[in-house]
């Protein structure tokens, strides 16, 4: 059916790669139902401008400024879009295919059928931001009960309705702690994954900030202490940032006593919320910022967006988070009313001595976050947590014994995910053998880019839901599998 | 029409189930006890019945697309077909995670490669990138850019200031100054940009000179050429804000007026819905000159293949995990393939057209400070109001008594009492009539019944001085103060 198209643009992409054919000349001449397009509607509109053509409204436009054709190609009706789209995504081999260890911020878990449908309410779905407090108390109180949550979960004072995704959330925490505390250096764990560490070092850049790695203990994965005390005693430190679980998915009981090595120096710690239905709140232990990847609780994974970015602080600190932030107060009748509130932070009104340039969050996601939360409740979630946690040991156990992989490569406490290092041959040559197998045994940690140092062959493993002993066996095998044949081959 | 909006009594959902005294969550083998959670997460379990129906019920109490026509300038509050819903839940496209092997994800990166494709041929700029969030996190990524490039050529140490005029989206010098630089706002004439003012403005120090074209007064900027010639003599870079772009489809692109780099927002101009706030999608779409420092990993297609590539040395890195919003790319890949060559184009002689036929009726009420040929928006002054008492702010409330939107108020900041009002092609006359005499009916109210609006909705009108006093943002804090109905 794929009639090519040439392309109006010598040395362009080929039209025929990115558009599919052509409608039939039978399938009618609308452009679209998308545009009223009324017999008479246009001219009626034209005649109540006095003009005779829609060209006339664009006559301020110079005729050097215009152009020809775009070159794209021509329109379809909606059935041969939704043809079009599937046949693309027949190309890909989504998670259900597979057994499933693919983990770290983005993780694919179960959604309830009633969170989507919460989410598909189209007075929540196609709404614009909540400027106009009355005409949108559903949606801010949404987003209250997601702050709400958010703030049991951290146990801190004051959370925001949203951030894009978890790393930026690190990033805005990065600039708060700098509007908070002197200095020019921020600490991160070297064990964060590098992804997040290059949007760390982007949100830094601007004010000339630096972003600096706290080694860890190559036995546990544990942070180097005595490298933060050293730092932050040279005064130049406004920030700490730690991960719970961290980016090899451990558990670093340093943690818990960090803030008595900072002082009045800020922690942020990023969190895991599912993590937080069964650990100490980092509120309780000296965290001044917590955020963290919502993704986990009702949103697909959806090839990686849209994500949920969370961030709460301290009360003291209110005047410089980010964000927009809902609160409760009266309406005429003094009765409870939302509204969003403290909007002198936000850009729309302090421009660039805004705390954020951000406008656009995803207070959609916040919405899923605490409709799952609620669907399961705490004792659902706490269940769940423990559930994967028993899965990633037996998961670790099966692994443990496997001659030429170290499983976990830490030794140190984990909840549902773990690293593993592959002793022969590559992390992506063993990803690779177990692919084969459909398994997705999860991902390199190591950064991509060509120039970045080498690093060991690393690969984080998640327990996932989706996984039960059977498929945990079949892990077990293909990996000493693997091993073995890289061995062979070495 | 009469319109009523859904009141329900409904309790905040802690108050539906008071959570009882909390246990210890069960301790999960092998997490030491320093770590454990004392007491369970302080949230009720409730059925999954009493969560559908409360939510369904906030859902009642707010104004969407789908139930009311919505004004909003520069926000572009067009219709979010349906179709896209559907293929965005498809398993294929939600059951993937971004770490799969490019191996099994052939169709999500083909996606994103034939969106960049078709947005590079909308933008006339080489190169897209999808991974930034939103229109405001593209503008925050391409100044890094910027900044990028000229630290490359050594002049990383003068070029200090961006530059905007007074119409910019306050996302704009926001972003600037996260980015490091200083902002200089330029005075506009009749809402345009003096260019006279900005060929004195800029110098050597200027890095950028940000502009969204048509600008938020609604008026495209006839001197673009101009401009984009003058900042080019002084070496900046001219950024094009795309939030606007629904007005120019097909009709002109900010590369063929001049600009280097550009953001476009998904949720405006590619009908990805809002979400309430959120979630968008930003393009980054950049010139050769900027091109090389857009964010790691680009899409690459070799042979009939197509990869992540990370092999771009001169590359911001990353600005968000993973790829961008990849469930509204595929949206926004729904809506250009439906509407094609022509239908873009369409829809910006739609949106242009309906904008012009509110702009004219909505004139006899209320004065329109600038020049009466708008594009995708047009800006009204609500200030002659003020002699009968009533302020643009009573006017937008009693405006959703009529069950429509209000428009932006009090943004450009430079017209007094302003309202913007942006009305895309997905209207039909007979909406825009509707809104006509909705707005005829509100703004010849009394001005009691004005100050007293709305009355109409789940709430009266709001006390957002109230909440700023006495900040109350969480459950927490209506604990502590003594005003929470389950302590």
């Amino acid at each position: 059916m794929r009639i090519p198209l040439r392309s109006r643009e010598p040395g362009s992409a080929s039209l025929i790669d990115l558009w599919p054919a052509p409608l039939p000349p039978t399938r009618g001449s609308r452009l679209s139902r998308w545009i009223p397009d009324e017999p008479g509607e246009e001219a009626a509109l034209l005649e109540a401008l006095g003009i005779s053509s829609v060209d006339e409204l664009f006559s301020d436009v110079p005729k050097k400024a215009r152009i020809g054709r775009m070159g794209v190609g021509p329109g379809h009706d909606e059935a041969e879009v939704v043809r079009e789209v599937d046949r693309l995504l027949e190309r890909n081999r989504p998670l259900s295919r597979f057994a499933t260890f693919l983990g770290g911020r983005v993780v694919p878990r179960y959604v309830p059928a009633a969170v989507d449908a919460m989410l598909s309410r189209s007075e929540f779905y196609t709404a614009y931001t909540p400027y106009q407090a009355e005409a949108s108390q559903g949606m801010l109180r949404a987003l209250f009960e997601f702050q709400s949550l958010w703030v049991e979960l951290t146990g801190l004072d004051v959370a925001n309705a949203s951030l894009y995704d978890g790393a930026t959330a690190a990033g805005e925490a990065l600039l708060f702690c700098r509007r908070v505390h002197e200095g020019h250096r921020f600490l991160v764990p070297a064990s964060l994954p590098w992804e997040e560490k290059s949007v760390l070092r982007n949100y830094a850049s601007g004010p000339n900030l630096r972003v600096e790695e706290i080694p860890y203990d190559p036995r546990s994965g544990r942070l180097d202490l005595d490298f933060v005390r050293a730092a932050v005693q040279a005064h130049d430190v406004f920030g700490v940032l730690a991960d719970v679980p961290n980016g090899f998915g451990h558990l670093d009981e340093g943690i818990l006593d960090l803030k008595s090595t900072l002082g009045d120096v800020p922690l942020v710690v990023s969190a895991d919320p599912l993590a937080l239905s069964v650990l100490e709140p980092p509120g309780n232990y000296g965290a001044d910022v917590v955020v963290g990847e919502g993704q986990g609780f009702g949103v697909a994974p959806s090839f990686g967006g849209p994500l949920l970015g969370l961030f709460a602080c301290r009360r003291e600190h209110l005047r410089s988070a980010p964000g927009r932030i809902v609160g409760a107060t009266l309406d005429a009748d003094g009765q409870r009313a939302y509204a969003l509130t403290l909007v002198t932070r936000e850009q729309h009104i302090r421009r660039s001595r805004a705390t954020s340039n951000i406008c656009t969050n995803e207070s959609l996601m916040a919405l899923a976050f605490v409709v799952y939360a609620s669907v399961v409740g705490p004792r659902g979630l706490a269940q769940l947590q423990t559930s994967l946690a028993e899965k990633a040991r037996t998961l670790a156990s099966a692994l443990g014994g496997i001659e030429g992989l170290q499983a976990p490569r830490f030794d140190a406490p984990y909840l549902g995910e773990f690293t593993i290092e592959v002793g022969r041959g590559t992390a992506e040559a063993f990803l690779d053998r177990l692919r084969r197998r459909r398994i997705l045994g999860g991902h390199r940690l190591a950064d991509p880019r060509p120039g970045a140092p080498k690093e060991p062959e690393r690969i984080l493993v998640a327990a996932t839901d989706s996984v039960g002993d059977r498929e945990i066996q079949k892990y077990a095998r293909a990996a000493k599998a693997a091993v073995e044949a890289a061995g062979r081959n070495a | 029409m009469t319109f009523r909006q859904a009141r329900w009594e409904e309790p905040s959902i802690w108050d539906l189930a008071p959570p009882r005294a909390r246990e210890t969550p069960p301790p999960v083998a092998g997490v030491p006890e320093r770590f454990r959670r004392k007491e369970a997460v302080r949230w009720p379990e409730l059925s999954e019945l009493e969560v559908v129906r409360h939510y369904t019920r906030l859902s009642q109490m707010n104004f969407g697309i789908d139930t009311s026509s919505y004004p909003l300038g520069s926000c572009t509050m067009k219709y979010n077909p349906k179709v896209s819903e559907m293929l965005a839940r498809r398993n294929g496209a939600a059951g993937m995670h971004p770490y799969q092997p490019e191996a099994t994800a052939q169709g999500a990166l083909e996606i994103l490669w034939r969106l960049e494709r078709i947005l590079t041929k909308v933008t006339g700029l080489p190169e897209v990138s999808l991974q930034a969030a939103a229109g405001a996190h593209g503008e925050y990524a391409a100044l890094l850019m910027v900044r990028a490039y000229f630290r490359d050529r050594g002049e990383s140490e003068t070029r200090t200031e961006v530059l905007l005029p007074d119409t910019a989206h306050g996302t704009n010098p926001a972003s600037a100054a996260m980015a490091g630089y200083s902002t200089r706002e330029i005075a506009s004439v009749g809402g345009c940009v003096n260019v006279t003012a900005l060929r004195e403005a800029i110098s050597g120090k200027t890095a950028c000179f940000m502009l969204t074209n048509p600008n938020t007064a609604g008026l495209f900027e006839s001197e673009i050429l101009e401009i984009a010639e003058a900042v080019h003599e002084a070496g900046a870079m001219l950024y094009y804000d795309g939030a606007n772009l629904n007005a120019i489809l097909g009709v002109t692109n900010p590369g063929r007026m001049g600009f280097d780099v550009a953001h476009l927002n998904l949720h405006k101009t590619f009908a990805t819905p809002h979400g309430g706030g959120g979630p968008g999608a930003g393009v980054l779409a950049a010139g050769e000159k900027l091109a090389p420092y857009l964010p790691i990993p680009r899409i690459a297609k070799s042979g009939r293949k197509f990869r992540l590539d990370y092999d771009r040395p001169k590359s911001i890195g990353k600005i968000k995990t993973a790829y961008g919003n990849f469930g509204l790319d595929l949206r926004a890949y729904a809506f250009a393939i439906t509407h094609g060559e022509d239908g873009l184009k369409h829809v910006a002689r739609r949106s242009v057209l309906n904008s012009n036929y509110v702009g004219s009726r909505l004139g006899k009420f209320l004065p329109r400070p600038f020049r009466p040929l708008v594009k995708h928006e047009f800006v009204l002054s609500g200030a002659p109001l003020k002699d009968r008492g009533v302020r643009t702010l009573d006017l937008a409330k009693r405006l959703l008594d009529e069950g429509v939107h209000a428009p932006t108020v009090y943004f450009p900041s430079l017209v007094e009492e302003s309202l913007m009002v942006e009305l895309p092609e997905t209207e039909s006359k007979r909406e825009l009539d509707q809104y006509i005499a909705a707005f005829e009916r509100a703004i010849s109210d009394t001005p009691e019944n004005l100050h007293a609006a709305p009355r109409s909705l789940s709430v009266r009108r709001v006390d957002e001085v109230r909440a700023a006093r006495e900040p109350l943002l969480s459950w927490k804090d209506l604990r502590a103060a003594g005003k929470a109905e389950t302590p």
